[in-house]
C-alpha cells in the first residue's frame, strides 16, 4: 500500500490534468489519504471526502474522490458530483406537471432527461414518459398535437397490420419467406417473459398482440424483418404502453436507433464492440492488455449484452429502468458501453486473477445475468463516463449505435441476401 | 472456484448443438447437464456453453456442450464456435418437416467448418408428440445413413433418449480419438493426421489430461 497525495499525479494524462485543475480551481479538496490495494487497482477511498464548494460554501457535500491507477496513468474524477443518494427517487406525476407548460410541450428537457437519468421514473408515469424517450413524441409538441398523432398513426398502424391479415392460407403456401417469418415469431412469442404475470399463461391476449406488433414491423420494414431479440425489446415497450398502436410505433422507434444490431452482417453490433473494445483501452489498460494477450479484443462475450441492450441480464423490473436510464442519453448517447465497461472493470481482478480465455469468458459473463447490482453499476457507468470525457465520446465512431445512422434519410436497411431474409 | 478445474478427466471434448429455431436445443443441454426442463425457456441469444463429465470405459470424458441460437441471421457469429468442435448434435423437431427439410443446410454448415473426423448425430426431438409428428422415423433414419451421421429420437421433456444421444456421441468420439492414438503409436509418420482431432482451445493436439478453467 503507498499513500498517494493529491499534488503526485507524475504520469498523469493531460486531459486528466486539466480536468483535475478544473476542480481544483472551483473547489477545495480535503482528504487524508488515499489507499491503494496494489498495482492497477481501482480505489474507493477509505473515508468520505469532504468536498467544499468555493462558489457556495453553505453547501457541503459529502462524496468519495475515486482514483483510478492505471500503470503509468492517473485518473481522477469527483464521485460526489455524482448520485449523492443511494436512494433512488423516481419522477413522479406531480413532478413531471411541472416540466411542461400549459399546452403540453416540454419546456426544458434536457432538465428532464437529466431528472430521469439519476431517479428513473415511476411505473405509472412510464406509459407518457416513454414515448419522449424513444422519440416517438417530439418534446416541444402540445397534448393536442400528440392526440392527433395517436389517431393518425393508429390508422397507420392498421393499414400495415391489414396487409398481413389479408393473406390467405393458400397464398402463405407459396409465400415461404412469409411463413417462415410468422413461425419463427410465432416461437419466439411464446417464450417471451412469460414468467412475468402480464404474459402468463394459456391463450394470454398479451402474447398475441406481440406476435401482432413483430409480424406487423415486419411489413413496415420488409428488409430488416423479424429477428430473434426484437420480442425481448418489444416485450417491455408493451407492458409499458399497453395500446397496440403506440406500442409498435414507440418500438419502430426505437428500431430506428438499434435496428442495425440486427442487420445480417452484425454490422450494428460490431461497432458498439469495437467502440467498446477502445473505451476499455481508455478507461482500464490493464484489462484490455490482458484481453489482448488473451486473443479476446473482438468482445464477443459482451453479445447478447449489446445486442438487447442487456435485456437477459437484468429482472423485468430493473430492465424497465436500466432502458430509461440510457434512453435518456444522459450523459453520453453511448451509455451503455460504459455500462459493459464498469461490468467488466468490476470483474477485473476475477478475469484476470484466473486468467480466463475466450471460452471461459464468455460462459463467465454469461452467468453474470442476475448478479449484477443495477444501482452500483449505473453509477460506476457514470462515474467512468465522466472521467473519460471528450476522450471517451471520441472512442465512439459517429453512427455508432444507438445513435441516428449516418443515412438515417436513406432509412434504408440492405441486407445482402433476399432470400436469408425472415 | 467455479471456473477452475477442481476435478481431473481424461478428455475434454467440445459438443455444438445446431439446427432450426425452436426445435429444443436449449432443453436438451439442460436437461442432459442439469436434469431441468423448460417449456418455456427463452430463445438463445449469441451462443452459450454447459459442461458434464460421464464415463467411457475407465476414462472420464468431460463434455462441453456448445448451445447456439437458431435463426438463420445469427449464423455468421454462430458458425465462428464451431471452431475446434469434434462432435455434433444437429436437431430438428419431429413435428415440423421443415426442421428437417433444413438439415442438409446445417449438415453443409457444419462440414464447412469443422473437421472432416467430427461425430455427428441427427436428433429428432419433441418425439412425445406422437400425435403431431410430421418426420417418420424412418426418413429420417434414411437419411442418417445416407449422409453416414448417427441418428437418434428424443424427448428433453420426457427425458426420453437424451442420456444416450449425449453418451453415444461422447463414446464414438473417444472411440476416434483412442484409434488416433494407436495409429500415431503404430505410425510415427501418422502424427500429423493426429492432430485434425482438436479437442479443448484452439492450441491443442489432444485433450488427454488437460486442465481448462471451464471444466468445472
Amino acid at each position: 500500500m503507498h499513500e498517494v497525495e493529491l499534488g503526485d499525479l507524475s504520469g498523469c494524462p493531460d486531459f486528466a490534468a486539466s480536468q483535475l485543475k478544473e476542480s481544483v480551481s472551483s473547489f477545495s479538496i480535503d482528504f487524508d489519504r488515499m489507499i491503494y490495494e496494489g498495482e492497477s487497482e481501482v480505489v474507493y477511498s477509505k473515508e468520505d471526502v469532504a468536498v467544499h464548494c468555493s462558489q457556495d460554501t453553505s453547501k457541503l457535500i459529502t462524496g468519495s474522490l475515486l482514483i483510478t491507477r492505471q500503470s503509468s496513468s492517473i485518473f481522477l474524477f469527483d464521485k460526489s458530483c455524482l448520485m449523492l443518494s443511494n436512494q433512488r427517487h423516481p419522477l413522479k406525476c406531480e413532478q413531471w406537471q411541472t416540466f411542461l407548460d400549459s399546452e403540453g410541450r416540454v419546456m426544458d428537457s434536457k432538465a428532464l432527461r437529466k431528472r430521469i437519468f439519476y431517479g428513473g421514473i415511476e411505473n405509472s408515469l412510464r406509459n407518457e414518459v416513454w414515448k419522449f424517450l424513444l422519440g416517438y413524441y417530439e418534446y416541444d409538441s402540445t397534448y393536442a398535437e400528440r392526440e392527433f398523432l395517436k389517431s393518425i398513426k393508429k390508422t397507420e398502424y392498421q393499414a400495415i397490420k391489414s396487409q398481413w391479415q389479408s393473406i390467405s392460407e393458400a397464398q402463405a403456401k407459396r409465400f415461404t419467406s412469409f411463413r417462415k417469418r410468422k413461425g419463427l415469431i410465432e416461437k419466439d412469442v411464446v417464450r417471451t417473459d412469460r414468467s412475468i404475470s402480464f404474459f402468463e399463461g394459456d391463450g394470454n391476449q398479451n402474447v398475441t398482440l406481440l406476435h401482432d406488433i413483430l409480424l406487423t414491423y415486419s411489413f413496415y420494414n420488409f428488409d430488416l424483418g423479424y429477428c430473434q431479440g426484437m420480442n425481448d425489446f418489444l416485450s417491455p415497450i408493451l407492458f409499458v404502453v399497453r395500446d397496440e398502436s403506440e406500442a409498435f410505433w414507440c418500438f419502430v422507434a426505437l428500431m430506428e436507433r438499434l435496428g442495425s444490431n440486427f442487420n445480417h452482417d452484425q454490422n450494428g453490433v460490431h461497432a458498439q464492440l469495437f467502440a467498446l473494445m477502445k473505451l476499455v483501452e481508455l478507461l482500464d489498460r490493464p484489462l484490455h492488455n490482458y484481453f489482448e494477450q488473451a486473443d479476446c479484443l473482438n468482445y464477443f462475450f459482451c453479445f447478447r449484452w449489446i445486442l438487447i441492450q442487456f435485456k437477459r441480464e437484468f429482472k423485468f423490473e430493473q430492465i424497465m429502468h436500466i432502458w430509461e436510464v440510457l434512453w435518456t442519453h444522459y450523459p453520453s448517447e453511448h451509455f451503455h458501453l460504459y455500462l459493459c465497461a464498469a461490468i467488466l472493470k468490476s470483474n477485473r481482478k476475477k478475469i484476470m486473477g484466473e486468467q480466463m480465455d475466450f471460452d471461459c469468458l464468455l460462459k463467465f459473463i454469461n452467468e453474470l445475468s442476475g448478479k449484477i447490482d443495477v444501482d452500483t453499476i449505473i453509477r460506476d457507468a457514470e462515474a467512468l463516463c465522466m472521467s473519460a470525457g471528450e476522450h471517451g465520446a471520441a472512442c465512439i465512431p459517429p453512427g455508432t449505435p444507438p445513435s441516428l445512422p449516418l443515412d438515417f434519410f436513406a432509412q434504408g436497411y440492405p441486407q445482402k441476401d433476399e432470400d436469408d431474409c425472415l | 472456484m467455479a471456473y477452475r478445474a477442481d476435478e481431473d478427466y481424461d478428455y475434454l471434448f467440445k459438443v455444438v448443438l445446431i439446427g432450426d429455431s425452436g426445435v429444443g436445443k436449449s432443453n436438451l443441454l439442460s436437461r442432459f447437464t442439469r436434469n431441468e426442463f423448460s417449456l418455456e425457456s427463452k430463445s438463445t441469444i449469441g451462443v452459450e456453453f454447459a459442461t458434464r463429465s460421464i464415463h467411457v470405459d475407465d476414462k472420464v470424458v468431460k463434455a462441453q456442450i456448445w448451445d447456439t441460437a437458431g435463426q438463420e441471421r445469427y449464423r455468421a457469429i454462430t458458425s465462428a464456435y464451431y471452431r475446434g468442435a469434434v462432435g455434433a448434435l444437429l436437431v430438428y423437431d419431429v413435428t415440423r418437416h421443415v426442421t428437417f427439410e433444413n438439415v442438409e443446410r446445417w449438415l453443409k454448415e457444419l462440414r464447412d467448418h469443422t473437421d472432416m473426423n467430427i461425430v455427428i448425430m441427427l436428433v429428432g426431438n419433441k418425439a412425445d408428440l406422437r400425435h403431431l409428428r410430421a418426420v417418420t422415423t424412418e426418413d429420417a433414419k434414411a437419411f442418417a445413413e445416407r449422409e453416414n451421421t448417427f441418428f437418434m429420437e428424443t424427448s428433453a421433456l420426457e427425458a426420453m433418449n437424451v442420456e444416450n444421444a449425449f453418451t453415444e456421441v461422447l463414446t464414438q468420439i473417444y472411440r476416434v480419438v483412442s484409434r488416433k492414438a494407436l495409429d500415431i503409436c503404430d505410425d510415427p509418420a501418422a502424427l500429423p493426421k493426429g492432430q485434425t482431432i482438436n479437442v479443448g482451445s484452439k492450441d491443442d493436439v489432444s485433450a488427454v489430461k488437460k486442465v481448462g478453467c471451464c471444466s468445472a
